[in-house]
Parts: C-alpha cells; sequence; structure tokens
C-alpha cells in the first residue's frame, strides 16, 4: 500500500477540490443550528435537509433504526446524513472494538458503544473538525465513556494494524477520493476475521451531462460513487473475502428528495455492504 | 482522549508508535497535549480532548 498509487478520479472534481467541498459542506451542517437547518435548501449529500427533529426521525426510520435506537441517544447526534443502518448490519457483541470511518456528529457511534458495552470501545474518525467538536460534545451529554472521537483521514487511519473488530461506516467512503485506499486501510486496522459493515451509495446507472456538469447539484459531491461491480473488485482487492453488497430496495424513497432538480435515485441506491478480514 | 486508547493509535503517515506528551489532563481523560510520531517525527496536536490526527497537509491553515 503506498500514497503515489493512483488515485480513483471517478468523480468529476480533483481529489484535493473533492475533499475540500465535502469538508466545507459537512463543517456547514455541522455549525448549523437546528432552524438554519430545517430552512436549508436540500442540497447537501445524503440528506433533505429536514430538521434534527421530525423529519430526521422519519428518514431514520426508512433507513433501518428502530424509534428505540433514536430515542436512546441524546443531543444532536442524529444528523440524517446517513443512507442505512450499518451498525445493525455488524451485529456488534459485547466487548468488540468498533471504528466508525466519517462518525459525524456521532450517532452510529453511540449506538455501537450500547452493543460493544463497558468492556467495548467505539472509535469515530471524521475529516471535519466542527464535526468532531459537535461529537465529542455529545458524547458528554450520552455519558459515552467507551466512545472516543479523533480528526483523521480515512485514507490514511491513526489506527494500528489488527486492532479492532468492526469497521463500520454511513454514507461516507462515495465521497472518499481514494476509495481504494480506504478499503485496504480499513483491513489494515481489522483483526483477523473483523468485519466490514458499511452503508453507502452504489452507482447504478451513468449520471446525465447535464447533472454531472451541474456544480450546484448535490451530485457534484456523490457522483464519485462506484458501481457494485467496481466496489466489489476493491473489496476483494483489498483482501475481504465473503463480500455482500445488497441494494436496499426502498432506497430511492430518501435518496429522491436530496437534489431538488435531479431525481438522483434514477442513477443512485443505498447499499449495505460487508466483508470479512480471512481468519 | 483517553490514555488507554494509546495503544491502539498509531501515526497515520506510516503507522508508526505515537508518543503522548501531556500539558493538561483530568484523570484518564487528556485536554491538552501532542502526539508525536516516533519514527516521523511529525506532532499532532490534542486539543480541547481532540487528537488532530489528519495527515500535515490536510490540517487546517
Amino acid at each position: 500500500m503506498s500514497d503515489s498509487e493512483p488515485t480513483e478520479t471517478d468523480g468529476p472534481l480533483d481529489p484535493a477540490t473533492q475533499r475540500r467541498v465535502v469538508r466545507e459542506r459537512y463543517a456547514r451542517i455541522a455549525t448549523e443550528t437546528e432552524a438554519e437547518s430545517s430552512r436549508s435548501s436540500s442540497d447537501e449529500c445524503c440528506t433533505d435537509g429536514a430538521s434534527a427533529t421530525e423529519g430526521t426521525a422519519e428518514t431514520a426510520a426508512q433507513l433501518g433504526y428502530s424509534t428505540a435506537d433514536v430515542e436512546s441517544v441524546e443531543g444532536e447526534a442524529n444528523l440524517g446524513l446517513g443512507c442505512g443502518n450499518p451498525q445493525a448490519l455488524a451485529s456488534i457483541s459485547n466487548g468488540e472494538t468498533v471504528l466508525d470511518l466519517g462518525s459525524g456528529a456521532g450517532f452510529d457511534c453511540f449506538l455501537a458503544a450500547q452493543g460493544v458495552g463497558e468492556a467495548g470501545q467505539v472509535i469515530g474518525v471524521d475529516m471535519t473538525p466542527e464535526m468532531v467538536e459537535k461529537a465529542r460534545a455529545n458524547a458528554d451529554e450520552n455519558e459515552s465513556e467507551n466512545v472516543e472521537f479523533r480528526l483523521g483521514e480515512i485514507e490514511h487511519l491513526p489506527v494500528g494494524d489488527d486492532s479492532t473488530d468492526v469497521v463500520i461506516s454511513n454514507c461516507v467512503v462515495n465521497l472518499s477520493p481514494n476509495k481504494p485506499q480506504v478499503f485496504r486501510e480499513a483491513f489494515r486496522v481489522l483483526r483477523s476475521g473483523g468485519r466490514l459493515a458499511i452503508s453507502d451509495l452504489v452507482m447504478t446507472a451513468d449520471v446525465p451531462e447535464g447533472v454531472r456538469a451541474d456544480p450546484d447539484s448535490v451530485v457534484s459531491c456523490v457522483a464519485g460513487a462506484a458501481t457494485i461491480d467496481r466496489l466489489r473488485e476493491m473489496l476483494t482487492d483489498a483482501g475481504f473475502e465473503q463480500v455482500e453488497i445488497s441494494p436496499k430496495d426502498d432506497s430511492d424513497r430518501f435518496i429522491r428528495e436530496w437534489d431538488d432538480e435531479y431525481d438522483v435515485s434514477e442513477f443512485l441506491v443505498s447499499a449495505s455492504i460487508t466483508g470479512r478480514k480471512p481468519e | 482522549m483517553k490514555e488507554s486508547l494509546m495503544d491502539i493509535l498509531c501515526d497515520p503517515l506510516d503507522k508508526s508508535e505515537l508518543e503522548l506528551e501531556v500539558d493538561e489532563r483530568d484523570g484518564e481523560e487528556i485536554i491538552e497535549g501532542r502526539l508525536v510520531g516516533t519514527v516521523t517525527g511529525e506532532v499532532y496536536p490534542i486539543e480541547d480532548g481532540i487528537p488532530n490526527l489528519l495527515p500535515p497537509d490536510m490540517r487546517e491553515e
């Protein structure tokens, strides 16, 4: 593994610009108040611009979270930015170490923390300072002793080899300009037999040219999503076995609302992506 | 960050070990300080309890 390998540039933006655009979007989302958020237009990645109250609760149900899940986490941890429920895919057990790639305000981390219990630990890595600050404030509010957040880049994880039982991620890897490296890093930090459980966007058809060229479209952010075949190849190349990528049948219901102008569900679908590091 | 989590942290650049230097702590919790790459010599600040382990070219200006 080396940084000098060619970077994936499937998306419409060069890698540095892609990172900056993503970081700026998520910094803005993190610092918006609830009121501002409910007024904002629906131009954010993986969000319909709903407020952190009932709109998000409804979206959460569509993504696969139970009401108990949503109610069990205090603070503004659930920003409605996901596209599935990765910790449910992971069947997390007591005492495990879980790493969340792109942890945002921490919602999936706090749910995972309930699964690992006091004997386990959860680490969230996110590259946006504003999100990590929000997550840390939410950790205080949730009195979560076993959850830690750090600023880091998922292509350069600050986590040791063979140290993690489960890697989760929710609607984040599609934003990376170098997905193969993200999967190689996830593989590296997992212990033998460790599991990868990701909810993410996959591309089902080519993005229409007019949409791709529109810098205001949510697509500038998500057009880097890979096809199922390409994702499978990346995961297999990284070393994962038992790779399963299952599109979520009804995800067009929430994906359709992400962009005012275009129906992005015509070429994007949310999928459950799982794999295992060989024993 | 908790000191016990040093075990699984590493330098994002070359995955080598990090050394912890503490300026302020609250029990187990490190509030201010830095993590220093034992091989790269890179300094990663810990501010308000949050370690900044972004690669140097990704840091805020």
